[in-house]
């Protein structure tokens, strides 16, 4: 979707090459075409996540420990991702705003916001990479299983149930206490936030495109489209976030 | 044409091919008429490709206790028989066939995205190759097309060859994707002034459909064809039971993808045979907007009926009373297809050409397939027939009675247009009958052997169970439909040698590409053509005629004939995106990397691990970066804004 | 292609927003975020339906001010809206269907 050649049609009489026979630009139509596709993408990630997670739950309620292993109570604290999701939300807000003041020609505000958007959008993906390390660190692997740390009351607790070892066994990670449950939970996780991180940074490099190139053209009349398609696109990913942050962290 | 003045080298050179013969005019083409023809081309050799494992197919099972294939080379051969002919044929058949006519019949110089074309065609290219090149690095894929979980774990496929169906039909999905919202802008927005949606000829309507379905069913492929690398390649266990993942889940996701997939495969061609049936029988379309409309809501309900491949599972009465409830619905909007082409036929002055004839030969295969579709919605029946050769009977006949018939309609009818020249009627005709004997010859006897109980996907079974006859019968009808094949490849060289020359409208035809000339100029129209009706130019030739709204067109059609070229006056003002490479780079590049990425965990070429395959990985992603750059220069460069022409 | 120039000159001017319209959407959305995060914090206070719909409101109202305000939905072609509004339904179906088939409730989990 980067470029188009939509303007390579205008014929004799048309002086407005960007707007077709549905009264729309090419790009924006093109655009929105391909979010809705990306809508029904994330949608998989999401469900996939969603019937792992419900099985481990299942297991663990099963076998009475489900509030010592939660993965997701015990693994995904709010504080930081709310951080993180006031940041997308903000980039929003100053995308909206850098678009606002291309349309009124003040480029010093434009490259204000616009600087600000890409801004808050590295911040967002620097948070999402030290949250990839913590996890890592406390348990939770791109792998069929999470080792997650506990106390010894709990360590006692579980092994004093004898559970069959396909739902947990207990053991050690990063040298503390683990229960090492098998669930597909952190694989999910990762891949489904991990795809929405990737969507980000190309975000952010779509946006610093716009950036260079607005500055190098500042009297181009492409430039507000050129700025609503990058900010179109972040609001999208920012939308992802808005689904994952209520249904993943907080549901 | 002259190159003479400066800016002319940058909008003209495409056309330099009407002199003669360059690569560089295909390779780095952005008009969408070359770019079609490589589609079909390129669609046509994996054809042969695919029909000949066809036959190594049929060899081994002519005969009872065979050994001319082993076990192994059996499983790659149908796994890359079917991924070929739905993902390498049909679908860019349709595509290539699409790139070709929709500009046309809408009345545009080009598709929205030229560049983006480019990249699709490329990356098809790029995908196919990947898959192929599997025959020869260790093994292809041999868990059959739709992959089922766990046969494509490592353990049970341990060689690259599930990597290279993940990876290859990865990057055809991307072509697919980036096609389909090319295919929705131009259709929305490149239409000629006049011309609204129910004015568009129904090929066009079909093919605006199946652009939607593959931009909403084919994000969920993706993601589980990713979910499955991550199995394979990072240890993760998405479908391995063992390990807590789940194969059923494989089953949704891929079809709830495979099965809009089908309606991919076969509403374009129902929109080709809706262009071939009026214009052979003189008659528009009987109930257009019914037409219409009913490819809507097969392309809707395509999307609440997959798990009508999955009774074998057990998903328990509830699951199976809705998916078999809402796969008997789509027999609906089907049946209204199917009447209104008879209806159409009815009453016209039909003239029974090739064209006419395969068009003849979709419906009633497509009907047979159909009726055998009906009988596999039902659960209980299913769960009889179900990975059965009653399964396979079935779906050749939807997809090689109906798409492949409807292909070869569309080949004699657009051909003409394409290359300026028309194909051997007398032989078409033979080639025709020769398929439609052989094809019933092939296929019927499936639904007889798949109800006596022979199991799809057997490399061979014992003598003495009553199927040998019929399976030999299939041997031969396979060879019978190959030589007919053949004789279609014949007409065509014999034609593009020395076949009769073809005028703007050989067919006398209703739609807007017949106005201009065949083979069109770069530019297609001189003049962008007013549209007055959903038959400009019938309704230029015949102001007269009473129409499908029952009276004369309202106002005359102010379509005319369009003789023209590149050096015809006012031509050389038109101005078109220029050639570049950026699109061919950048698939090859994306290609590389991805040839990379299979051997991520293993060592090739007596390198350590993962040393070839970073090297890989950075000579892709050198590409990658390259090509944007050309790209952002071309782009700037055809901007009306920023270019440096005036 | 036919030419509807004026059409979008006239529609455009109806659809731009003051940027003091955009802080109040930020704004809102600002304080629907921290009622999210809230509930969740006093989540026990609730019976787990009502505080799972509560949860589903709220972030539908963040998901549609982005989408009317910020990304200008509201008021703008109605192609666009029908190109999100379609395939947003069918994810919301595919995501309940898939939900509902590997629920405990309806024949086998998978």
């Amino acid at each position: 979707m980067s470029s188009s050649a939509s303007h390579a049609h205008h014929g004799e009489a048309n002086q407005k090459p960007l707007v077709g026979s549905m009264g729309v630009d090419s790009r924006k139509l093109g655009l929105w075409a391909f979010i809705g596709s990306e809508t029904l993408f994330f949608a998989t990630l999401i469900v996939t996540h969603l019937i792992f997670y419900a099985r481990t739950k299942e297991m663990l309620n099963g076998a009475g420990i489900l509030k010592e292993l939660d993965p997701r109570l015990n693994y995904l604290g709010i504080e930081l991702t709310t951080v993180l999701a006031s940041l997308l939300l903000a980039s929003s807000l100053t995308m909206v705003l850098a678009l606002a003041a291309s349309k009124a020609r003040d480029w010093k505000k434009f490259r204000f916001w616009q600087m600000a958007t890409i801004l808050l959008g590295a911040s967002f993906v620097g948070g999402q990479v030290y949250e990839f390390m913590h996890l890592y660190h406390v348990g939770l692997k791109l792998a069929p299983s999470y080792a997650l740390h506990i106390s010894d009351e709990v360590y006692n607790t579980i092994a004093s149930l004898n559970l069959d070892p396909s739902i947990v066994t207990l053991g050690e990670d990063h040298g503390h206490k683990a229960a090492i449950v098998p669930s597909l939970f952190g694989v999910t996780f990762f891949v489904m936030t991990g795809f929405h991180g990737l969507h980000v940074t190309i975000g952010i490099i779509w946006l610093l495109a716009v950036y260079v190139k607005v500055n190098k053209y500042p009297d181009s009349p492409e430039n507000p489209m050129d700025i609503e398609l990058g900010g179109l696109y972040w609001h999208f990913v920012d939308l992802v976030w808005v689904a994952i942050f209520t249904i993943v962290y907080l549901m | 044409m002259a190159i003479a003045e400066q800016h002319v080298t940058s909008t003209h050179s495409d056309s330099a091919a009407s002199e003669g013969f360059s690569w560089r005019s295909w390779l780095a083409t952005v008009d969408h008429k070359k770019i079609g023809i490589i589609y079909i081309i390129s669609a046509f050799a994996f054809f042969i490709i695919g029909g000949i494992e066809a036959m190594l197919i049929r060899v081994q099972l002519g005969m009872p206790n065979n050994t001319f294939l082993s076990a192994d080379v059996y499983n790659q051969l149908f796994t890359m028989h079917a991924t070929t002919m739905v993902f390498l044929v049909i679908m860019p058949m349709n595509v290539g066939i699409g790139n070709y006519v929709v500009p046309l019949m809408v009345g545009a110089r080009d598709m929205a995205f030229p560049r983006l074309n480019a990249l699709s065609i490329w990356l098809f290219l790029g995908g196919g190759l990947l898959l192929y090149f599997s025959f020869i690095a260790g093994g292809a894929p041999n868990g059959g097309w739709f992959s089922y979980a766990p046969l494509t774990q490592t353990r049970y496929s341990p060689t690259a060859g599930m990597d290279y169906w993940i990876l290859g039909l990865g990057l055809t999905g991307v072509a697919s994707i980036a096609g389909a919202l090319n295919f929705i802008v131009t259709v929305l927005n490149m239409r000629a002034p006049g011309m609204t949606l129910n004015r568009m000829p129904l090929f066009v309507w079909m093919n605006l459909v199946v652009s939607f379905i593959i931009i909403f069913a084919f994000p969920t492929f993706t993601v589980a064809s990713i979910q499955l690398l991550f199995d394979r390649q990072f240890g993760a266990a998405f479908f391995n039971p063992a390990l807590g993942g789940d194969a059923v889940l494989w089953q949704h996701l891929f079809w709830f993808f495979g099965h809009p997939e089908v309606y991919i495969l076969i509403l374009p061609v129902m929109g080709m045979i809706s262009e071939v049936l009026p214009t052979f029988s003189r008659k528009p379309i009987f109930g257009y907007a019914f037409v219409a409309y009913s490819g809507v809501a097969i392309g809707f309900l395509g999307f609440i009926v997959w798990a009508h491949h999955m009774f074998g599972v057990g998903l328990g009465p509830v699951a199976n009373a809705f998916f078999a409830g809402a796969s008997m619905v789509i027999a609906v909007p089907t049946g209204v297809k199917i009447f209104n082409w008879i209806a159409t036929m009815w009453g016209g002055d039909v003239r029974l050409t090739t064209a006419m004839l395969y068009a003849i030969g979709f419906i009633s295969m497509f009907i047979i397939g159909g009726i055998s579709g009906i009988t596999l919605a039902s659960p209980p029946i299913d769960l009889q027939q179900t990975d059965s050769y009653y399964v396979v009977a079935h779906l050749h006949y939807v997809l090689f009675g109906g798409s492949i018939l409807g292909l070869f309609s569309g080949a004699f009818y657009w051909f003409p247009k394409m290359t300026g020249r028309m194909l051997d009627e007398k032989l078409g005709k033979l080639q025709f009958w020769l398929m439609l004997v052989s094809f019933n010859l092939t296929f019927f006897p499936m639904h007889i052997v798949g109800t006596e109980g022979m199991p799809r996907r057997i490399y061979t079974y014992e003598a003495g169970m009553g199927w040998e006859v019929w399976n030999l019968i299939e041997t031969v009808g396979t060879f019978l439909l190959a030589f007919s094949v053949l004789m279609f490849i014949y007409n065509v060289f014999k034609t593009l040698r020395s076949g009769a020359l073809a005028s703007n409208d050989p067919w006398d035809a209703p739609t807007l590409e017949w106005a201009i000339p065949s083979p069109p100029p770069s530019y297609n129209f001189l003049h962008t053509p007013v549209v007055t009706s959903r038959r400009p130019l019938w309704d230029a030739k015949y102001p007269h005629a009473v129409g499908d709204d029952h009276g004369p067109a309202s106002k005359p059609s102010p379509v005319r004939y369009e003789y023209t070229d590149e050096n015809t006056p006012g031509a050389k003002d038109i101005h078109m995106p220029s050639l570049t490479f950026s699109p061919m780079i950048l698939a090859g590049g994306l290609t590389i990397a991805s040839l990379g990425f299979i051997y991520i965990n293993q060592a090739i070429l007596g390198l350590p691990t993962r040393v070839a395959a970073l090297v890989f990985i950075a000579i892709g992603a050198v590409m990658v970066f390259y090509a944007i750059r050309g790209w952002v220069v071309d782009s700037r460069k055809d901007s009306p804004y920023l270019g440096h022409h005036h | 292609m036919a030419n509807h120039d004026t059409h979008v000159e006239h529609h455009e001017a109806h659809t731009e927003h003051s940027t003091r319209f955009y802080w109040i959407v930020g704004l809102v959305l600002a304080i629907v975020t921290a009622i999210e995060v809230a509930i969740f914090l006093v989540q026990d206070l609730f019976l787990h339906e009502l505080f799972l719909a509560i949860l589903i409101v709220l972030m539908l109202a963040k998901g549609v001010g982005v989408v009317l305000y910020f990304m200008h939905l509201k008021g703008d072609f109605k192609i666009f809206q029908f190109l999100f509004i379609v395939p947003f339904l069918l994810a919301v179906s595919l995501v309940l269907l898939m939900l509902t088939l590997f629920s405990y409730h309806v024949g086998i989990a998978g």
